[in-house]
């Protein structure tokens, strides 16, 4: 194309002015049009990191099972990950493609297609990225195995809400997690075609978020927590399914103290998951084993903090739906079905001995929340008295809890909110507990270091030393789970988890209560215990 | 009472004026492309010359034709306009009034070019562009500078040849002389740039060569700047100060001047010259023509056209007004310079009122008054003084639209104040044209195929 001669010395000049200033203006088109595009970017990574919501159940247990109480913001993992593990992972997942392996549970949804997150997973899509992470369910949602009513050579495995999860081991579900941030199998090159094996292919830009943003920041909080979790849980013999140390993560992970400030005795704080039936007559009850508060709602936000909230993070409103859901909750009744005469003399054993002064009694309307000391707990320390004297049971979950730990919830969580703890106090021995729902509740003591009611009933050294934990099928006959030895050769497809009394913190010692009673008291007060 | 001395006359050293009043250099796009003027200039001429004033500079006559200001004015850089400058003469002179050539050379003011000088910067004193609307330019060589000094010296004689009355040196407002005298654009390191002196060569120069032309018996005064305030782009020097302008008087009068005529500004328009107000809308309706004159013009022509730029003009008009009156903006230093000279001294600048006029020149700080806008607005405007007014009943409001419509528009009034409706405004712009042109039948040779 020819160019058209100037005309005027002004055209002249300026087509030198633009010759001279091209690269300029070609410069500044290209940093507004890189402005335009960085804004268009940006626009659309403002709006998908401002993405933050999750699926709301109207069904009550729909929602303790599957919905968000905020945990899945800081420390979920992307569901697309959740998914990949499994296949990354076969020796930790027992070759399946789900996490029962670590004693999650699965169930089928209301067209009986099955769900692709257990129970105790709830789902949020946050910063553009779906994560999930636990909720309440996680911890209090097991399974008993009942004979059919009709056909008792035929089994029905029922999932109750709210009973301890029994099968869940959470100790090594978290080490897994810890131990994969270290693994190389979580590096973006293996773990995106594993996310893309496992569900549809990442799109490209879908590509450039997990490879540069989403795997690094997964990676570095599990780093992050594995730094401040593993050298406690290297201390810990492992906690088996159905149990959990409370408080002692609170100390590494909320409040970062060194280990080397905690001491031996307090370390070990294993426990078993409670039943969480019934919580409106435990208001102003001393709650948590050791009776550490008295504020259900207090205990709710502490257990919520343990299931991965923050301060921030936290859904008030999703929690306090499960409270007030729960408060009310009863148990299934117990399906045994003892002898009606033998029960009614184990009551008046019972009654007799005080046992109802500490626990409340069963009536045939169901539980009954009476008794003198009923969720009463040492409050005062006595330097005459060592602590825990008198029931005898293992103090380590006891010591766990300490003063120092008890400061620091009150001055920093929640810390200027309407939330702020005021009720933790320390305390000086096991909280005496309701005992509503005893049938699922096994096994018992605060340690779970007892298989069976029959066996409470023995004198420590004839308790069992080392019984299988993880079996939810009901012992018909001593109350509890199934617990053989841990010698007998394990039942079929049963995950088994040797329990040994002799680990620290795991001692199946104290509340000799009724062991010195007759053979036939014993068993009375068995069939009575069984109704519960 | 005493005779009132507007209307007493003035005498130079070559030229008696009936009275005190001049009409200013102000000109409309009447004039053929060649230079040549027509009818119509010489009516516009004749409405001042009715009027009663005493003495008519004419508009902006170029000396050449690469020193024209905007194409359409008449010049007289060759001798073949001699009769056509003779015919308004005689026009001006029927009126009893005397007539003043004012000769001119635009340098790098050059509004609109005109085909002539599309294809070549303007030449200046300097290579700089002009600073407001970027007119490209070129600093004059040496044989240039001659040439142009000879061409005001030819222009010089045909006026006397054409007999007009005088001439005068348009060395204030921007043009050449100004880009010489003006410290704030004249950059050269000849003997034409530098000191004061230097400067100021060209324009001895010139005086020396037109006498040397003309004689010491032809009119011949000069226009100055008294102070260049050219400072209006903010970051621009300020050019020259008022007692080197009182330097420059004194050495026109001693290079052979017979008079000076104050005036302010190192460009034009300038915020103080004409001192009043500034019609945006005229602006953006106008200056279109002017667009493809300078390289800044599309800009400006974005700040008068866009309300939301405005300001920006606005504040770079204004910021040199405050504090200033408009009627004699010019008269403390047409007093300097009258106190330095012995021959007369005429102010412009915003006269109006007939008191203040006669104040002035009772007080001795002039000797008469050059006025433009308000004689435009009433051409008669002596004779309301005459009756004893002191201003016309619908006097000149110096809204300065007839300046900013002048290179697009026909000159005249442009102020909507001062008429009933538009059509009356455009008859009385149409009254320049109000002509009976004796169109003839050309001779054959004198048709160019």
């Amino acid at each position: 194309m020819n160019r058209e001669l100037p005309i005027t010395a002004v055209q002249e000049a300026l087509r030198g002015r633009w010759r001279l200033w091209a690269p300029v203006y070609l410069v500044l088109a290209l940093v507004f049009l890189i402005g335009l595009v960085s804004t268009a970017l940006g626009l659309i990574v403002l709006l998908r990191v401002s993405q933050n919501h999750t699926p709301r159940y109207g069904d009550i247990v729909e929602h303790f099972k599957y919905g968000s109480i905020g945990a899945e913001q800081n420390s979920g993992i992307p569901y697309r990950v959740w998914r990949a593990l499994p296949r990354l992972f076969p020796e930790a997942f027992e070759q399946r493609d789900d996490y029962a392996a670590f004693g999650f549970l699965y169930e089928n949804d209301a067209d009986d297609r099955p769900r692709d997150l257990p129970i105790g997973i709830a789902r949020r899509v946050y910063r553009g990225v779906e994560v999930v992470w636990f909720n309440c369910a996680t911890c209090h949602t097991g399974t008993v195995t009942v004979p059919n009513a009709e056909d008792k050579s035929h089994v029905t495995r029922l999932v109750v809400p709210a009973m301890p999860s029994n099968n869940l081991d959470l100790y090594r579900f978290i080490r897994f997690l810890l131990d994969s941030a270290a693994d190389e199998r979580l590096s973006p090159d293996i773990l995106i075609p594993a996310i893309n094996q496992t569900g549809p292919k990442l799109g490209r830009i879908e590509e450039v978020i997990y490879r540069w943003f989403v795997i690094p920041a997964l990676r570095e909080g599990l780093v992050t927590r594995r730094s401040r979790l593993l050298p406690l849980l290297d201390k810990q013999p492992p906690w088996g399914p159905g149990r959990v140390d409370t408080f002692n993560p609170y100390k590494r992970i909320q409040a970062n103290w060194p280990m080397s400030s905690l001491l031996p005795e307090e370390l070990i704080g294993t426990a078993d998951f409670p039943s969480i039936f019934q919580q409106g007559p435990r208001e102003g009850m001393h709650l948590h084993w050791d009776g550490n508060n008295t504020s259900l709602a207090e205990r709710n936000l502490s257990a919520a903090l343990g299931a991965g909230v923050t301060p921030e993070s936290v859904d008030h409103a999703a929690i306090d739906r499960v409270a007030d859901w729960l408060k009310s909750l009863r148990p299934p009744p117990s399906p045994y079905r003892t002898d009606a005469a033998a029960a009614a003399r184990g009551r008046d054993t019972y009654m007799k001995h005080a046992c109802v002064a500490c626990h409340g009694y069963q009536d045939v309307q169901g539980y009954v929340f009476k008794g003198e000391k009923l969720g009463q707990v040492e409050l005062n320390y006595d330097p005459k008295v060592e602590p825990n004297k008198q029931l005898g049971t293992d103090p380590r979950r006891l010591d766990s809890y300490t003063e120092r730990l008890r400061d620091f919830q009150l001055a920093e969580l929640f810390k200027g909110t309407q939330y702020q703890f005021k009720s933790f106090e320390k305390t000086f021995g096991y909280a005496n507990l309701p005992l509503d729902g005893l049938w699922l509740r096994a096994p018992y003591l605060h340690n779970g270091s007892i298989p069976t009611l029959a066996d409470l009933l023995e004198p420590p050294e004839k308790r069992p030393a080392k019984f299988m934990r993880g079996i939810d099928k009901l012992d018909p006959d001593r109350g509890g789970f199934v617990a053989p030895a841990c010698d007998d050769p394990p039942p079929a497809q049963m995950k088994n988890f040797c329990f040994d009394t002799g680990l620290p913190g795991n001692n199946n010692t104290g509340h000799r209560y009724g062991t010195n009673l007759s053979p036939a008291e014993k068993s009375d007060l068995l069939a009575y215990l069984l109704t519960f | 009472m005493n005779q009132d001395v507007i209307f007493t006359p003035l005498r130079f050293r070559n030229l008696e004026v009936k009275n005190r009043i001049f009409r200013s250099s102000i000109s409309g796009r009447f004039d053929n492309e060649d230079g040549s003027l027509t009818q119509t200039r010489i009516n516009w001429e004749c409405k001042f010359a009715k009027g009663g004033i005493g003495a008519v500079i004419s508009s902006y006559v170029p000396v050449l034709m690469e020193g024209r200001i905007i194409a359409g004015y008449a010049t007289v850089h060759r001798d073949a306009f001699i009769p056509h400058w003779r015919k308004l003469g005689e026009a001006v002179h029927s009126f009893d009034c005397k007539f003043i050539m004012q000769l001119s050379h635009s340098g790098r003011q050059m509004d609109i070019p005109g085909v002539h000088n599309y294809t070549r910067r303007a030449l200046s004193s300097t290579s700089r562009k002009e600073t407001l609307h970027g007119i490209l330019c070129r600093a004059m060589s040496l044989p240039e500078i001659h040439h142009t000094i000879n061409a005001f010296a030819r222009g010089a004689w045909r006026a006397r040849e054409a007999g007009l009355d005088g001439v005068e040196l348009h060395a204030a407002n921007g043009y050449l002389f100004t880009q010489f005298l003006s410290s704030g654009i004249n950059d050269r390191t000849d003997e034409y740039g530098g000191s004061l002196a230097n400067r100021a060569r060209f324009l001895l120069d010139v005086i020396q060569a037109i006498r040397a032309e003309v004689g010491g018996g032809f009119h011949l005064q000069v226009k100055i700047s008294a102070v260049d305030h050219n400072n209006v782009i903010p970051w621009e020097g300020k050019g020259n100060t008022l007692q080197e302008s009182v330097e420059v008087a004194r050495w026109c009068e001693a290079a052979g001047a017979d008079a000076i005529h104050v005036s302010t500004g190192s460009l034009f328009p300038h915020p103080l010259n004409p001192p009043g107000d500034f019609s945006f809308e005229t602006m953006a309706s106008t200056y279109d023509v002017a667009i493809s004159s300078g390289v800044s013009t599309l800009r400006n022509y974005y700040l008068f056209r866009y309300p939301v730029l405005r300001p920006i003009f606005r504040w770079l008009w204004f910021r040199m007004k405050r504090g200033r009156p408009v009627e004699g903006v010019g008269l403390d230093e047409a007093r300097a310079i009258k106190a330095a000279v012995k021959i007369p001294v005429i102010s412009t600048g915003g006269w109006q009122s007939a008191a203040k006029i006669r104040d002035a020149i009772n007080s001795g700080d002039c000797d008469g008054v050059a006025i433009a806008r308000s004689l435009v607005a009433n051409p008669d405007l002596l004779r309301f003084w005459a009756a004893g007014d002191d201003l016309p009943p619908r006097p000149c409001t110096y809204c300065n639209r007839c300046l900013l419509n002048a290179p697009k528009n026909p000159l005249g009034c442009y102020e909507p104040l001062r008429f009933p409706d538009h059509e009356t405004m455009v008859e009385q712009l149409m009254t320049v044209y109000n002509t009976h042109p004796e169109l003839r039948v050309p001779e054959p040779a004198e048709v160019v195929p």
